[in-house]
């Protein structure tokens, strides 16, 4: 009997060098050793498929796949493929450090972009430094990323929530309303936005009377309707996304919100649009790329994305895109992905795109573009409704001062 | 003594991992050691005094949010900041198991809910001290004398992650096998069978849960410098739902049942969202089958089966 157990223990003594010796041995073999000089150019797209912010991730993973696509069809950049790593965070901020750490440390992937929420973009940005990571942002909005949060190896090619919040007040100086409420999404960007948006109120001499924050994945809008209607405001300003958005704006039109004041958001997908449909017409918004913008490249994307996937872009897949374009040139002006070479080729490098002619200003890194006020109509070349630019303004407007997210009037 | 060689042969090959494996995969096995001993701190509760506990998010929040909280603001090593937040998760535990321990089963664990519900309120609405629904970012890993800047390195605090773990993975397996733990199990059988034997139970329970709040803590406390930042999801009740399965899937009673629940719920969230979106829908599937088939959990049932053998044998 004690022979036995003597047999016993030493198998599992051995059982545990053996699994040592796999644990030591397996990764060694499997482990990806070539630098990435050669090869495709890997570019990490950690972004919310799945929980809330699912409608933007999934956008942003079709407007990414279509450029790659169409991309690597010409060749890729500096005769390389583009290789996407595309990865469910679900728009949670830990999900998205680890997802984008195993991208850097993993794969070897060094250009990260597409990240879908603000807070996850402020999580990632102090690891950047010692990732030797360049980020371009496409869709984070969060004023503090050029400013106060700001990092060298950070660019932002998208219109951020300030400047989205700049052109409705810029719009609204020239009409005749006077008071308005604020509803926003309670984090990061939200509570961003509209704290930039009571600030320019303030300077066009208007009457901001209240705000109110809803949490991420608010279902039921009915109490912050009430809450709105009763404020006798002339304008209600949104800072909603996705799902969020998609259950205010069917709501509000069940209490008919829009016949008692005027809804401004501060950005607006069609997706939100599509799910809504005639609830949303009327509705007014800052856009960071509509479609219906009127520039060769862009009528060349929206036809070509058109025959691709059978629909016009939507604002996330025009501003995926854009990101990618501007990191694509740049990469092809350094020369290089690496870090240090790309920061300073893209430093004050003017990409002219499908939104126009952008400059990725030196000092914060943040893409100088025009600003959209758009309205949603109806239209019978689609099966949606569209949206009509009512108002362009300059980048000289929309762009705040170097590191700052408030405007000096 | 075969446990004793068995966890020093883990000890051991833990101990060599960071020659060979990959950096990334040190960095998962380092969250998966922090995420181990928030779920073994659970197991005192849940498994061992049958408290079940729906809240705790809380002490793992509380760790996290006041060891980042000290590294933004002063000039603390991380080795210090890290027990500062654990102590403190414990002080305040004791307050909050008063509470608690007004209550029985259910009610029992609505408590300790609302409790990291509240916690989640205030670390939304506190701008200024935990910076509201952004977290706090940049925490950083503060070196200090002695040493102790081979802390800031990945290896390094992977070591510290490590030492603390097996600590606290003693001083819990000497906790319950004492006089103080067989009051615990018979809190767990019979509670007012154990009050009539003359012990103050509800002393004993409020002791246990400071315990396990302060070693939950420590595990946020841990997370916050590896991780770079704190935010509110850390505190929400999605977070101590998954901290319930990690213990049930790991095996309650059993300490290091949960530890490997919390490895194994880490690596399978981590590698099956990388291959399929509905991912979700699998991992619901094998949370029930664990649930069905193995009703003792992972480890447990393997204890269950060697420990027969044995007897055979």
């Amino acid at each position: 009997m004690k022979r036995f157990r003597g047999l016993t223990r030493r198998g599992v003594l051995k059982g545990a060098a053996a699994g040592a010796a796999a644990t030591l041995a397996a990764p060694a073999f499997l482990r990806e050793t070539m630098a990435q000089a050669t090869g495709p150019i890997k570019i990490g797209i950690p972004c919310a498929l799945t929980g809330t912010f699912a409608a933007v991730g999934q956008v942003t993973k079709r407007g990414a796949e279509f450029f790659a696509k169409e991309r690597n069809a010409k060749g890729g950049i500096l005769g390389r493929p583009i290789e996407l790593l595309i990865e469910d965070t679900q728009g949670n901020p830990a999900n998205c450090v680890r997802k984008a750490q195993e991208m850097v440390e993993r794969h070897n992937c060094r250009l990260i972009t597409g990240v879908t929420v603000s807070s996850e973009a402020l999580a990632l940005v102090p690891k950047l430094e010692e990732w030797n990571t360049i980020f371009m942002s496409s869709i984070n909005g969060d004023g503090r990323l050029t400013a106060a949060s700001f990092v060298p190896n950070f660019f932002r090619a998208n219109t951020s929530g300030p400047m989205g919040a700049r052109a409705i007040s810029l719009f609204l100086r020239e009409s005749k309303m006077q008071k308005f409420f604020a509803l926003g999404m309670d984090y990061a960007w939200g509570h961003n936005s509209v704290q930039v948006f009571e600030t320019e109120l303030k300077n066009a001499s208007k009457e901001f009377i209240g705000k109110v924050f809803s949490p991420s994945g608010t279902k039921d809008f009915s109490t912050y309707i009430t809450k709105i209607r009763q404020s006798g405001a002339d304008g209600v300003y949104l800072v909603l996304a996705a799902d969020d958005n998609n259950a205010f704006l069917s709501q509000a039109h069940q209490y008919r919100l829009a016949e008692r004041m005027t809804m401004l958001a501060e950005q607006l997908e069609l997706v939100s649009v599509k799910a809504v449909g005639e609830a949303a017409i009327g509705l007014t918004a800052s856009s960071r790329y509509p479609f219906t913008l009127e520039n060769p490249a862009n009528a060349a994307f929206v036809a070509a994305f058109q025959k691709e996937h059978g629909e016009v872009p939507d604002q996330f897949d025009g501003e995926a895109y854009h990101g990618l374009a501007v990191l694509a040139q740049g990469i092809e002006k350094a020369k290089s992905i690496e870090a240090e070479p790309l920061r300073k080729a893209m430093e004050g490098m003017v990409h002219d795109g499908i939104k126009g002619k952008v400059t990725m200003r030196a000092c914060d890194h943040q893409g100088e573009q025009r600003g959209y006020v758009v309205q949603v109509a109806k239209t019978d070349k689609l099966p949606h409704p569209t949206l009509n630019i009512l108002k362009t303004y300059g980048a000289d407007q929309i762009t705040p001062p170097c590191n700052k997210m408030t405007y000096d009037n | 003594m075969r446990g004793w060689i068995i966890l020093l042969a883990v000890v051991v090959v833990l101990a060599a991992a960071p020659l060979g494996l990959p950096l990334f995969m040190m960095t998962l096995l380092t969250e998966a050691l922090i995420l181990g001993l928030m779920a073994m701190s659970l197991d005192l509760m849940v498994g061992y005094t049958r408290l079940v506990s729906f809240g705790h998010a809380a002490a793992y929040g509380l760790g996290a949010y006041s060891a980042g909280y000290i590294l933004l603001h002063s000039d603390t090593p991380v080795l210090f900041a890290v027990f500062i937040a654990a102590a403190m998760t414990g002080i305040v535990a004791i307050a909050a198991a008063w509470v608690f321990t007004l209550a029985t089963g259910v009610s029992f664990a609505m408590l300790t809910l609302a409790f990291a519900q509240l916690l989640y309120a205030i670390a939304f609405q506190w701008q200024q001290v935990t910076g509201g629904s952004d977290g706090l970012a940049g925490i950083p890993r503060r070196g200090g004398p002695f040493g102790f800047d081979l802390l800031t390195s990945k290896i390094g605090y992977y070591y510290l992650v490590l030492l603390c773990l097996f600590g606290a993975y003693l001083f819990c397996r000497t906790l319950v096998n004492s006089p103080f733990g067989a009051v615990l199990r018979g809190i767990r059988e019979n509670e007012n069978k154990t009050r009539a034997l003359g012990y103050n139970t509800r002393a004993y329970k409020i002791g246990v849960v400071a315990i396990a709040y302060a070693l939950g803590g420590l595990a946020g406390a841990l997370y916050a410098p590896f991780a770079g930042f704190t935010n509110t999801e850390l505190l929400f009740w999605l977070f101590s739902g998954q901290a319930l399965i990690m213990v049930i899937v790991g095996g309650a009673g059993t300490l290091i049942g949960p530890i490997l629940g919390a490895a194994l719920f880490l690596l399978a969230q981590h590698q099956l969202s990388s291959v399929t979106e509905t991912w979700a829908i699998y991992f619901g599937l094998m949370f029930i089958a664990v649930v069905l088939f193995l009703p003792e959990g992972i480890w447990g049932t393997l204890m269950q089966r060697l420990g027969r053998k044995t007897q055979r044998v």
